[in-house]
């Protein structure tokens, strides 16, 4: 599913310097894998899974996703690749604010080449999934936050990817509701989806089938 | 390929509702203000040119020469002379004109369409060729009727403007039309003057005269008769009853105008243009009036793409996050581009629109407005203002356009910013 090999990726440190975030970093992931990345902050586990989901592209290295070889891909490809084969679940759930639930869901379709029909029925499926049927009409505002990350999982999931990449998608959530979403990630894999979740969270770590550390810009 | 922005251009629309109706207002007032000028100046500038000085832009009135060269009879219009004008290149016909050389006076005593009037006036009279002015004789026919008969006689279409509103209210005469008019029978006596001495030896010509028509080719302050009429008159006073005292060319096209001024200025005739200058110098000064009023409404346009400028600018810095959610589930960069962009083009269509229909409404209203308060002077018009097709089209263009100007960058920055950046933590 997912082949990475050597990928460095720095940034300018805004003092005229370069500093080297992945440094080589590989990582191989098969289909049906729940991996979780932990390292400590700062070690350049959001700027992997960047790379990791086409959002990325100031990197050297080759990384091949579902088939997809990434780097070098410009920017019409890499949107259509983040629009039907990755879902992204991030901390803050960045949902548009002041939009119900449905229209968030709904999100991939507005910018899909795809026919988009039936859009409607397919986001109610979606928030079925992540047990959201009821607040449909409800915006972001109306929501816990719990709610609101399994909205996101809900936009992620809307395309029906082959791989959910999330960044610490239990950050912001209390340890109950984290419990809740963690459960629905082991529910999501165990029906087959793959998933690279970076976290630091031991209940995260505990339900992924392997763990790798992120340390000095490479993956062991 | 990607998908219709619409959907999320309406979302945005719906949910940013203030700024929207601020940004769309701020344009409708520039665009308002605009067409309004543009408009009144357009509808002065009408009425200056088919009321105030009805030019026909085919017409060139050649005099003759105010001294003669000498040589080869040069600034004559006599027959001959009228037959080279002819002859020019360009010129579809030429009209003679002859003034009645001889001291005229009207003395007016009895009803005057229900009134009683006594006045006495000066009276100039031009005869001119019957089919110069044949489109606006109303009643009887345009030719000389013989010596015992009224003479038909054509008023200025402008003098009874001045007339209507100058002159009829402040001695409550009545008011006149063409219509009216037409058959009013006056007298009229030749040779002689309230401000000459007669001619010597000259004998009155008592004479009547019978309005036939009100036209815009008329003499301004006198009567226009038949050609044959003047030159039966001049005769029977012993002036030249040969030379013309004008001959008006009709060109084939106004184009060619130009031209003709030319050939018959080096012909040793002269050309009057006072009426064309003085048409071209009141268009003007209404040109100049509205067009300085029409670019402080630009202005106000441009600072309308300003306002838009800023609010999309801080909306884009405020949806940056949402901005880069849609990139991480597939937009391009140039479908953030057209979202900003399309949004800012609806704003501007709506407030275009709405400028150019509070344009047309306060048009209305000032010509109520106009109509209702201001006393009746010569030349009012019935609407002050001029619409036509390109001018609503162009104000609704002027919003999209002031409202691209204004989202461009806004645009190219949601399009530009870096998504991994924005999301992280
Ligand atoms: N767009 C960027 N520009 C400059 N520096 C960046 C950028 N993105 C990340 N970094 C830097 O890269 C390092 C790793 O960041 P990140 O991948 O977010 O770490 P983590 O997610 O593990 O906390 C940090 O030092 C961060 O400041
Ligand atoms: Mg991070």
């Amino acid at each position: 599913m997912i082949d990475a090999k050597g990928v460095v990726r720095g940034f300018d440190d805004g003092a005229g310097g370069r500093v080297t975030v992945l440094d080589g970093a590989s990582l191989s992931v098969a289909a049906g894998e729940f991996v979780a990345v932990v390292g400590r902050s700062g070690s350049g586990k959001s700027t992997l899974l960047h790379v990791l989901g086409g959002l990325d592209t100031g990197y050297r290295g080759e990384v091949s996703v579902a088939g997809v070889r990434l780097d070098g891909l410009g920017d019409a490809a890499l949107s259509r690749f983040r629009n039907e084969t990755v879902g992204f679940v991030f901390q803050s759930f960045h949902l548009l604010s002041g939009v119900s639930a449905l229209e968030n869901v709904m999100l991939p379709a507005r910018f899909s080449a795809a026919p988009g029909g039936e859009l409607e029925r397919r986001a109610r499926e979606a928030l079925a999934r992540v047990g959201l049927t009821m607040h449909a009409a409800r915006t972001p505002g109306q929501l816990s936050g719990g709610e609101r990350q399994r909205v996101a999982i809900a936009r992620a999931l809307f395309a029906s990817p082959r791989l959910l990449l999330c960044d610490e998608p239990t950050g912001n959530l209390d340890a109950e509701t984290a419990d809740g979403v963690v459960a629905l990630f082991s529910a999501l894999n165990a029906s087959g989806l793959t998933i690279v979740a970076v976290t630091h969270e031991e209940r995260l770590r505990a339900a992924a089938s392997r763990v790798v550390t992120l340390a000095k810009g490479r993956l062991t | 390929m990607s998908a219709s922005p619409w959907p999320l251009v309406w979302l945005s629309l719906r949910r940013d509702r203030r700024s929207a109706l601020a940004s769309t207002f701020g344009l409708a007032v520039g665009v308002a203000s605009l067409v309004f000028f543009v408009a009144l100046g357009l509808g002065v500038g009408r009425v200056v040119r088919e009321k105030v000085f009805p030019v026909d832009a085919r017409l060139v009135e050649v005099v003759p020469a105010s001294f003669s060269l000498g040589l080869l009879g040069g600034g004559v219009l006599d027959e001959a002379a009228v037959g080279r004008l002819e002859a020019l290149p360009g010129v579809a016909r030429a009209y003679r004109k002859m003034n009645v050389r001889a001291p005229a006076v009207s003395v007016y005593r009895g009803d005057f369409f229900g009134r009683p009037l006594h006045m006495g006036l000066e009276v100039l009279a031009v005869g001119v060729e019957p089919d110069f002015v044949v489109g606006d004789v109303v009643v009887g026919a345009f030719a000389d009727p013989g010596p015992d008969q009224p003479i038909p006689a054509l008023a200025s279409t402008r003098l009874l403007e001045i007339y209507n509103k100058s002159f009829a209210p402040q001695r409550s005469l009545p008011q006149l039309s063409g219509q009216l008019l037409a058959g009013f029978v006056f007298p009229v006596e030749f040779n002689r003057s309230f401000v000459t001495a007669p001619p010597p030896g000259a004998a009155a010509i008592p004479c009547r005269a019978q309005l036939v028509g009100v036209s815009d080719r008329a003499l301004l302050a006198g009567i226009t008769i038949p050609l044959e009429v003047a030159r039966r008159l001049n005769r029977a006073a012993n002036a030249d009853a040969d030379a013309y005292s004008a001959v008006t060319l009709e060109a084939k096209d106004p184009s060619a105008v130009p031209g003709l001024v030319a050939a018959v200025r080096a012909m040793g005739l002269e050309v009057d243009d006072q009426e064309r200058r003085q048409a071209e110098r009141a268009g003007a000064a209404v040109a100049i009036c509205t067009s300085s009023l029409a670019l402080v409404s630009l202005l106000v346009c441009v600072l309308a793409a300003f306002n838009i400028a800023h609010a999309f600018s801080a909306a884009v810095r405020a949806r940056e996050k949402e901005l880069g959610v849609m990139r991480a589930v597939g937009a391009t960069r140039a479908a953030l581009f057209r979202l900003v962009f399309v949004e800012a083009l609806v704003l501007g269509l709506a407030g275009g629109a709405l400028g150019t229909l509070v344009a047309l409404l306060a048009g209305v209203a000032a010509d109520a407005a106009a109509a209702s308060m201001l006393p009746a002077f010569p030349f009012k018009p019935e609407s002050w203002f001029s619409t036509p097709a390109w001018l609503l089209a162009g104000g609704l263009a002027l919003g999209v356009v002031a409202a691209a100007a204004g989202a461009f960058l806004p645009a190219r920055r949601a399009a530009a910013s870096d998504p991994a950046r924005v999301l992280a933590g």
